[in-house]
């Protein structure tokens, strides 16, 4: 029956890749526009609002650094574990863990910016890192599944700060609900409301990039991951790797934290990872294990971010943002795969291959 | 302390309900090969579409039927992307858990914070709730509890382990090659059994609402997909266990519950992160202690690996 048949290749070639996901992200918006428009809204409208007020005007484009300087940390971590081919899933608890940890250097020291700032920048890494050492251990040695314990240490995180927050940190000034006092340092600000954060993330990823293509330790982490028993074989020491990725991973989602806190928000706040860390994960997704691609794929989610702030004004949920990354990255997981294809032009009888 | 005693099994069994639907409906998809991440989210979706349907027909049989209903078409829609295109199961899972929680949110926002008024009541089987301790835990609460408890269990477990079509299920995750090529219809296997996966968990979001907290709120699952995925883990892929261990869960819940309602020294927030920090000890300590358990509950053989007839 079948007159043209495809075949699976191991490796897609990137260009077919690019190709496919502009149309799976075409394809989702053309859903979510006809949802909305199913609930009473205008795509054309609203499209037109958005492009105008994130690319179109200054504030927009602050906004879109200001969400670009966490996705583009978290998404290096989610990334630097794919590279040896772990999930961490907890970057939205390491990125409280680093926040707290950054609060309490802030809180509990004085003196001036520029030694309290390191400090604070060290407090965050560690933070992270700390944040993610239990399921490093677990997973390097005892082979425990790392998707689940990154996961659940998130709600537990959250709950911390909930508890400090609301409890021994809680705001004793102005009273504000589930948030600690403004803290008195900051990184300071280069372009509007723009932190010299954001430059610093954009370097540390392309210096992780070159640590990962360029190094010994890089390669041996690309070996782990492409191939851990060809590794060991090799010998590399494939569960001292998975150690020092997973902290690198966690130390990376803990100064995203301390960047929120001590750049943008100011302070610890209950709710304030935003779903950065989860948001990392599809910023990971769409730079498919390049550190370099984690600059535009983090581009592409804070614009989605950014027009969610534009759909709040128009009366549509918050939430409805996280549907619509999902409805994006689902499609672009089916065309990642669909790009694995080639068609062949003749077949034999019967070769139905899909 | 028998009062104690008492309140603390019916909350935990209570409280695990959720937790058993959840994680029974993933040790299917999971025995066919098919990780499904996206419980998380397919349970929000089924416990706001409970609370959404009971508001306007007042029937909590309807309301846990609309949400197995969605509950299973948000499974298919996972099992369009994992099974038949193929498509990364992780992406696909953490996909769905993005639509669902995103969706509920959504769709729920003019229910938020209104109580459920027609939810399961509490009804008492003769004589066995008369038995002291288990007896109002087990037959003293709502119609749902034997059977999540006893029946959906024993009969996957029979279905799985007794039946020819159940060792046919194991083969596909085990080895799909292999059980293609005896026959067996690999894909529309696992599309099938993923998509009864989602049915569970939508109906556990729907027990949720309707039974345990009858009040819909963002973020009301609260990671007990995840946790239902950790327990299947913990129990080996293997039905029965993961019901006993869902109600070992329950209890770790309702250790925080009764915590709270004596006023022990321990502030809440930390009472609240016991289920999470005890499913983390559930999945370390055992392989830890016991080496050998790592190869008794394995996974099966072939989970989260798609299949492709023509790839060998």
């Amino acid at each position: 029956m079948a007159t043209r048949a495809f075949q699976r290749l191991p490796t897609a070639p990137a260009g077919r890749i690019l190709t496919l996901r502009l149309v799976a992200i075409i394809v989702s918006l053309f859903i979510i526009a006809g949802v909305l428009a199913l609930a009473g809204h205008s795509p054309l409208m609203l499209a037109q609002l958005i492009v105008h007020s994130t690319l179109g005007s200054r504030f927009g484009l602050e906004d879109l650094a200001l969400f670009m300087c966490p996705l583009l940390l978290t998404g290096a971590a989610v990334t630097v574990c794919g590279t040896i081919g772990l999930w961490n899933i907890g970057a939205e608890g390491q990125f409280y863990a680093g926040a707290i940890a950054a609060t309490g250097v802030a809180l509990g020291l004085h003196g001036p910016t520029l030694v309290i700032l390191p400090l604070m920048t060290i407090a965050g890494i560690l933070g992270g890192m700390a944040w993610i050492a239990v399921p490093t251990l677990a997973r390097a040695y005892a082979g425990v599944n790392e998707i689940i314990t990154t996961l659940l240490l998130n709600f537990i995180a959250s709950l911390l700060t909930y508890y400090l927050t609301t409890g021994p940190w809680r705001d004793r000034i102005s009273g504000a609900q589930v948030s600690t006092q403004r803290i008195s340092v900051s990184i300071p600000e280069m372009w509007g409301i723009v932190h010299w954060g954001f430059p610093v993330a954009i370097l540390i990823v392309i210096g992780l990039a070159l640590m990962l293509s360029r190094t010994r330790w890089g390669y041996e982490i690309r070996i782990g991951g492409a191939n851990p028993e060809a590794a060991r074989y090799a010998g590399i020491p494939v569960r001292l790797r998975i150690i020092s990725v997973m902290l690198l991973s966690g130390g990376l989602a803990g100064l995203a934290g301390m960047f929120e806190v001590a750049g943008t928000v100011h302070r610890l706040q209950g709710g304030m990872a935003n779903n950065f860390g989860y948001l990392g994960i599809v910023v990971a997704v769409l730079a498919r294990g390049s550190c370099l691609n984690v600059i535009p794929a983090a581009l592409l989610m804070a614009l989605i971010l950014d027009s969610g702030i534009v759909m709040q004004t128009q009366q549509l949920s918050a939430s409805v943002i996280l549907a619509i990354t999902g409805l994006i990255l689902f499609m672009i997981a089916i065309g990642d795969e669909l790009a694995h294809y080639r068609p062949v032009a003749k077949v034999a009888a019967g070769g139905k291959t899909s | 302390m028998i009062v104690l005693l008492t309140g603390m099994l019916a909350t935990a069994v209570l409280a695990g309900g959720v937790l058993a639907l959840a994680a029974l409906g993933e040790v299917l998809a999971e025995r066919v090969g098919v990780t499904n991440l996206g419980v998380e989210g397919l349970m929000a979706l089924g416990a706001v579409t409970a609370v959404i349907t009971v508001f306007s027909v007042h029937s909590p049989w309807l309301g846990l039927l609309a949400a197995i209903t969605v509950g299973a078409l948000g499974g298919m829609v996972f099992a369009f992307g994992a099974v038949v295109m193929r498509a990364n199961q992780v992406l696909c899972g953490l996909a769905t858990t993005f639509m669902g929680l995103g969706l509920s949110t959504a769709l729920g926002h003019n229910y938020a914070g209104q109580p459920v008024d027609a939810i399961f009541g509490h009804v008492n089987i003769p004589l066995l709730s008369a038995i002291p301790v288990i007896g109002p835990a087990l037959f003293g609460q709502n119609i749902l509890i034997i059977p999540i408890y006893v029946l959906l269990p024993l009969l996957v477990h029979f279905v799985m382990f007794r039946t020819r079509h159940g060792l046919n299920m194991r083969a596909v995750g085990e080895n799909p090659a292999a059980a293609d090529a005896a026959g067996i219809p690999v894909m529309a296997m696992r599309f099938w059994y993923v998509t009864l996966g989602g049915a569970f968990a939508g109906m556990a979001g729907g027990y949720l609402t309707l039974t345990y907290v009858p009040v819909w709120s963002e973020g009301m699952v609260a990671g007990r997909g995840w946790i239902a995925l950790a327990l299947v883990i913990f129990a080996g892929y293997r039905p029965i266990i993961v019901t006993l261990s869902a109600l070992l869960f329950g209890l770790v819940t309702a250790l925080s519950f009764v915590g709270q309602a004596h006023n022990w020294p321990i502030d809440p927030a930390f009472l609240n992160m016991l289920p999470y920090l005890g499913t983390m000890a559930f999945i370390i300590v055992p392989v830890v202690v016991w080496h050998r358990m790592r190869r008794i509950m394995a996974a099966p053989a072939a989970l989260a690996q798609p299949y492709y007839r023509d790839v060998r």
